[in-house]
């Protein structure tokens, strides 16, 4: 359809407004970390910095336990994102290509466990760890991070395994191939949008959690990236500097990663949206 | 429900199920249904030593919490926080799902950023906005004045409706791309040649988003509406890091009160008992939800 001049005006202001509501907080935390103090609070920012210094990094990296925050949190997100991958693949395979009874009804009991407040199952969680030895350990987190994350990945699944024709199964079988290597070798190498999309939602959701970390977590050594930074945020006075240094550090990999393989999160939420 | 009967069970798919479905169901069963059930036991007891077992007290945790103002403070302050994210929410997805469904350059590049504010920890959105919305030294106050909205430095979080307010915007911040991302894909689904013939017809872009968009949105809405308010329930991490619920209680949700009274005051019975009524008003409008739409799915 053809847009007229108004028609075009309003698309471009709306881009603009849009453009600056979801960037220009990112862009000015990210300039603003190489900004000396001074500049990083004149009461009209600067878009690019006129002072340029290192020393916030220097400060984050060198004198506080960051990088040890930092380490921690790549290493349950990566577990998290690969245990969840593993899952929900799993029970993909279950629910999109396998007929038995009662699968319509467990599918919708996961979706249900989607309704639970988290914070219900908090207390019973912390206890239930507590009893097992499971308090201040990486595995505690990255069950409860791949709790959260399966029933919604399991979801996304279904656009991918809809996007895969069965004939492609079916003539593999025909062809002698037994089911686990149908599988293997044709579906898995297929579903690999389907799977990156499950890694960056995994991947980001445990490295965002705060709430669980927060108590299933103990010792300063053990501290992931979200309760590590708000401790960093009470602890000093309120060294701008430092916490905008600390949340660029802690933006990157997230926009690395989804950098990658950001449209196929895209492509999975929309259903069916996959080429 | 099942809609297929036995016998469109094909043979050996039942054993292979439960050997994939063992290890994520199980999972889903020892960490959400098992924690389930513990609360609704721990809610019974009278627990104030952690490892502790307490005394069985029957309901009077649920007597206790339900007699006392604050769960029903928290309850209307939930009820405020998950109506005013839904408006905003859907206000601002609405609009910018029908900029990102218009054809330009940069269009997929946009469908995909757009969800930025979303992927970056909370933790960051907290600093983000305490920094721009600080009144020393923040940016937002100055350029409120130099518009004329204001005409001396705000405390966005320093009065209650000020606090919970600032609350919702900036949570509406981090969630609306997601669900206009969402909403897009229900846009997309509109067939183009509605719009083709109406324009024929002389319907000019409103007329066209009153007649055709609008209600043709209305399922994807409804969906996103309740798995909105059952997300924004939730959320915990903002409202702590920001406010802790305060000033004076006044963005203290239930989560934030839960969250107070097991592991500030150490009162798990209460907290459970105040958890399981919680989930119960969650479930019920679950099962609400997908009672709505499972008919719809079935006539596909």
């Amino acid at each position: 359809m053809k847009r007229g001049l108004p028609g075009t005006l309003v698309l471009v202001l709306s881009l603009v407004v849009l453009a600056a509501l979801v960037l220009l907080p990112m862009w000015l935390v990210g300039s603003s970390s190489f900004k000396l103090p001074r500049e990083i609070i004149s009461r009209f920012p600067t878009f690019f910095p006129h002072s340029f210094t290192l020393q916030h990094y220097q400060k984050l990296l060198g004198t506080s336990a960051f990088p040890t925050y930092f380490l921690n949190s790549t290493i349950v997100a990566a577990s998290s994102a690969f245990v969840t991958v593993l899952l929900a693949t799993l029970a993909g395979y279950a629910f999109f290509r396998l007929e038995f009874r009662g699968r319509d009804f467990l599918y919708r009991l996961i979706m249900v466990a989607y309704a639970f407040p988290s914070i219900v199952i908090l207390i019973p969680i912390y206890l239930m760890f507590a009893k097992v030895g499971l308090i201040d350990t990486d595995l505690a987190l990255v069950i409860v991070n791949v709790t959260f994350a399966l029933p919604f990945s399991i979801w996304m699944m279904r656009t991918f395994f809809a996007s895969l024709p069965r004939e492609l199964e079916e003539a593999a079988a025909i062809d002698g191939a037994s089911r686990l290597a149908t599988a293997l070798y044709i579906l898995v190498p297929l579903l690999r949008p389907g799977i990156a999309a499950i890694a960056i939602f995994a991947f980001v959701s445990s490295w965002t959690e705060y709430l669980f970390a927060s108590v299933l977590i103990i010792s300063d050594a053990k501290r992931t990236l979200p309760v590590g930074l708000s401790g960093i945020i009470g602890q000093y006075q309120i060294d701008w500097g430092l916490l905008l240094a600390g949340a660029s550090l802690s933006i990157l990999p997230v926009v690395v990663f989804f950098a990658f393989v950001g449209r196929w999160f895209v492509a999975g939420l929309t259903e069916g949206a996959v080429k | 429900m099942a809609s297929h009967n036995p016998s469109s069970e094909k043979s050996g798919d039942g054993r292979l199920a439960i050997l994939l479905l063992a290890l994520p169901l199980g999972l889903l069963a020892a960490t959400l249904v098992l924690p389930m059930i513990s609360a609704v036991n721990i809610s019974l007891h009278d627990i104030r030593v952690i490892g502790s077992e307490g005394a069985f007290s029957g309901f009077d945790n649920y007597a206790r919490v339900l007699t006392a103002g604050t769960f029903w403070h928290a309850l209307g302050v939930s009820a405020v926080w998950v109506v005013g994210n839904a408006i905003v929410q859907t206000v601002l997805a609405v609009l910018a799902a029908l900029v990102l469904n218009e054809k330009f350059p940069g269009v997929r590049v946009a469908r995909v950023w757009i969800i930025l504010t979303w992927i970056i920890p909370t933790v960051v959105v907290v600093i983000i906005w305490r920094w721009m919305l600080s009144p020393s030294g923040g940016m937002i106050n100055p350029f409120l004045i130099s518009i004329g909205l204001i005409d001396r430095p705000v405390g966005f979080f320093s009065s209650g409706p000020m606090a919970l307010a600032s609350l919702i915007l900036i949570n509406s911040w981090r969630w609306f791309p997601f669900v206009a991302i969402m909403l897009l894909a229900g846009l997309q689904r509109i067939p183009a040649d509605l719009y083709e013939a109406a324009a024929v017809d002389g319907a000019g872009p409103i007329a066209r988003f009153r007649a055709i968009t609008w209600p043709l949105l209305q399922p994807t809405l409804l969906v996103l509406t309740v798995m909105g308010t059952l997300l924004s329930f939730n959320v915990f991490d903002i409202i702590w890091l920001l406010t802790a619920g305060g000033p004076a209680g006044a963005s203290e949700t239930l989560p934030v009160l839960i969250y107070e009274t097991a592991f500030k005051a150490y009162r798990m019975g209460d907290a459970a008992a105040m958890s399981v009524v919680a989930s119960l008003m969650m479930i019920g409008l679950a099962i609400l939800l997908i009672d709505r739409l499972a008919p719809k799915e079935a006539a596909k």
